[in-house]
């Protein structure tokens, strides 16, 4: 191996690579795309949510006949009940068709006072609220959470007016929410409602990110090869130095470029943890561990490792760029479908769905970080895990390599399987590099490919 | 070593390579003497492209011997070759000057002496003003000169052009060749595969023609046109050739301006020569032998009328 030709290689590769539109986009653009696109949706919607200012008056239909108090506490919302002139009374002694009837045409008497502005909306108490506690709001466009929540307190405070004299809870407390603290089961530390999403979104978050970074350094290197081959620059190159030295310097320079996207991704994430409140309590919901990050590193690595090695073997395979993309997108889909059916995930992560993605090796990676984020892994599942990933590499790798050195001179025609597998029965292929080999004679013999 | 303290530049023996049942190249033998100018030859198919790859060890023979710069193929003989492939390309998105640059430093330049050297290459092919121009933005014959310059980068000791001139106009023919020249009086031993006869003809010293993948003719370029030579002369004039003495047969060539006269065993074409010359009713404008130019013998052998010139 010649580890200067090698470096000549990886500069050229990372040099050229990071120049590339589609990856300044992939590395610099997409976070900044995203970040600004978060910060737009949380400005835009935690102004819809909590913004009453159109909601003055909001009418009531009391089916459960359960509200004696119609200004409770402190609101600013003046609550009604919705009335209709032309509506007889209910009597106490009417049959169900005629309650029916009556509430149906008082429902009907409020939408048309909130479409002619005499109210900003109304909600419906149901028949069996004091059993279910369903209540249905109605208003014309978008309903903030907000009055959601101050129709719960309205509905609170009726409960606390009916409650007796002497029941061992003060009203004050029957009026306010249940005070519930959630808490790491092994840190015991306090978890927010960000932190909690957090816990759930972050890991996919990150298998999101790391797929990325894996697939699109993965197709520069299919790319770079198919562009030599489809420029015919391979037997210049091949001329120039060993198959096998130009492969590192490709899997290096791009693996380094991968490894440049995830850092500057990092660094974004971080930087926007420093800066926002909101993003470092939802990052603090992470469950991952020092040795996780480590073990996720490797992961990476290993999964860069077999998908450039997919890569290489699909550039070297194909005639043209097209061709190679079709086949490229294969393996992708493969990658993406644990982040496909993430709900599977989510609704039992030891399920056998999960299980699986965990010990296939094109999918074990994300799998298994999937996994770890949602729950704590036993340990001979992890290291079954890497254990299958590390000889997929190899495995690949070595595929790979033999179907590079095969490929790489066949312009305008591919490579096909029949071709493949006959020179691996045969146990040689017929290109070769360059060795300090003696007598060409003894090439004969030589069975592998690899030196 | 240097080239001229080899006994060869390249020794290629008794070489054989199969793909499959097919025979590629079978039993070849040839050797190329450093500084010298060497052509190789042969009908498409031939084996020509097959016994280049070999001896730049892209390919294996399946028997045989080749040595190449004193020894077998090592990858510092590499980088002591220039090769220009027939099939040949460029990164077509990067600058000259970057392409030139990579393409040196992985023959075992720096990146400065790499960057001096093309420069300093591109202003001698009238691509000065381009240096900074994406591949794709240049003219065929502007990218085969770059390929040249690739080709010749690092000061190899031995190139090896496969069909050089193919795409180049006349000017830049001649720009290639002049180069090439060059080279070759700085000591560099050239290698070259094409099919115009008349560059061998003009540029080589010695050449070794393939079909089918047998040797069919080697040798100085003298030296085989001479094999193929016939008991004839050309003449253009007017007589009656056919009444000199010696001359058994006249062929009319050249829509009647050009006469072959070929002669009975035993006459010599000074014979002729001199018989035309005192008669009175010939008036001879031009008089030669009546060597066959490379293209007729390639013809000849190519087309499956040759003698058994391999040797």
């Amino acid at each position: 191996m010649s580890w200067r030709k090698i470096w000549v290689v990886l500069r050229r590769e990372f040099q050229f690579n990071f120049k590339r539109p589609s990856f300044l986009f992939t590395a610099l653009g997409l976070p900044v795309l995203m970040v600004a696109a978060m910060f737009l949706t949380v400005k835009i919607t935690s102004g819809r949510e909590t913004d009453l200012s159109k909601f003055l008056t909001i009418g009531y239909i009391d089916r459960a006949d359960i509200i004696t108090q119609n200004d409770p506490g402190d609101s600013e919302i003046t609550y009604q009940p919705v009335t209709a002139p032309d509506l007889t009374p209910l009597a106490d002694d009417a049959d169900p068709d005629a309650r029916a009837a009556y509430f149906a045409a008082l429902e009907e008497a409020a939408a048309q006072q909130v479409v002619d502005g005499a109210l900003d909306g109304y909600f419906v108490v149901s028949d069996q609220y004091v059993l279910t506690g369903q209540i249905d709001l109605f208003a014309q466009g978008n309903i903030p959470r907000a009055l959601y929540e101050e129709v719960e307190d309205f509905m609170r405070a009726q409960i606390a007016a009916l409650a007796p004299a002497d029941l061992p809870v003060s009203q004050d407390r029957l009026r306010e929410d249940p005070s519930i603290t959630i808490r790491d089961i092994d840190s015991n530390d306090e978890l927010s409602d960000a932190a909690l999403i957090g816990r759930f979104l972050l890991p996919f978050i990150f298998v999101l990110v790391y797929a990325m970074a894996v697939n699109t350094t993965a197709q520069f290197l299919m790319n770079g090869v198919v562009e030599e081959k489809e420029n015919r620059l391979m037997e210049i190159l091949a001329t120039s130095l060993r198959p096998l030295d130009l492969l590192w310097g490709k899997l290096l320079g791009l693996g380094a470029l991968s490894l440049t996207q995830v850092v500057l991704w990092l660094g974004a994430g971080l930087i926007i943890m420093q800066v926002n409140d909101d993003a470092r309590e939802f990052i603090s919901g992470v469950t991952f561990r020092a040795g996780d990050l480590v073990l996720i590193a490797v992961l990476f690595l290993i999964n860069f490792m077999l998908y450039a090695a997919i890569m290489l073997g699909i550039g070297a395979s194909v005639t043209a760029e097209a061709e190679g993309r079709q086949f490229a997108g294969i393996f992708t889909f493969i990658t993406v479908t644990p982040m496909m059916l993430l709900v599977t995930f989510f609704e039992n992560p030891n399920g056998l769905l999960p299980q699986i993605f965990t010990f296939f090796p094109l999918t074990a990676a994300t799998g298994l970080i999937l996994r770890m984020g949602l729950t704590t892994l036993p340990t001979w599942q992890i290291l079954l895990s890497v254990g299958i990933q590390i000889v997929s590499v190899l495995v690949v790798m070595w595929l790979a390599a033999k179907v590079f050195r095969l490929g790489m001179l066949m312009y305008g025609k591919p490579l096909t399987p029949r071709a493949l597998w006959q020179a691996l029965r045969e146990g040689h292929v017929t290109l070769t590099t360059a060795t300090a080999e003696a007598a060409p004679q003894r090439s004969r013999k030589r069975k592998g490919l690899w030196r | 070593m240097t080239p001229s303290a080899l006994d060869h530049a390249i020794s290629v023996q008794n070489v054989t390579k199969r793909y499959g049942s097919f025979v590629a190249v079978d039993d070849f033998t040839f050797d190329v003497r450093p500084g010298e100018i060497f052509a190789m030859l042969g009908p498409n198919g031939a084996g020509k492209t097959t016994t280049l790859r070999m001896i730049l060890d892209i390919l294996k023979p399946d028997s045989g011997a080749i040595s190449v710069l004193g020894g077998p193929i090592t990858d510092s003989a590499k980088d002591r070759i220039g090769y220009l492939p027939e099939e040949r390309g460029l990164y077509r998105d990067v600058p000259v000057l970057q392409v030139l640059t990579y393409l040196g430093q992985l023959k075992g330049m720096s990146q400065g002496e790499a960057e001096r050297r093309a420069t300093e290459l591109l202003h001698h092919v009238d691509l000065g003003d381009n240096v900074k121009s994406k591949v794709s933005e240049l003219s065929k014959g502007m990218q085969q000169k770059v390929q040249v310059v690739a080709t010749i980068l690092h000061h190899p000791d031995l190139i090896i052009v496969d069909e050089p001139f193919a795409g180049l106009d006349p000017v830049n023919t001649q720009v290639i060749k002049d180069l090439l020249y060059e080279m070759n009086r700085d000591g560099m031993t050239i290698v070259m595969s094409t099919h115009q006869m008349h560059q061998i003809e003009e540029m080589a010293d010695r050449l070794v023609m393939i079909d089918h993948g047998h040797r069919v003719l080697y040798g100085s370029v003298q030296e085989v046109r001479d094999r193929f030579a016939q008991n004839a002369v050309i003449v253009e004039g007017q007589g009656d050739w056919a009444a000199l003495s010696g001359v058994t047969a006249v062929e009319v060539h050249d829509n009647g301006r050009e006469f072959l006269l070929r002669l009975a065993e035993g006459t010599t074409p000074d014979q002729i020569m001199h018989a035309a010359a005192v008669g009175k009713d010939y008036h001879v404008r031009r008089f030669e032998l009546a060597v066959p130019s490379l293209n007729e013998i390639f013809i000849q052998v190519a087309g499956g009328n040759g003698t058994n010139g391999g040797r």
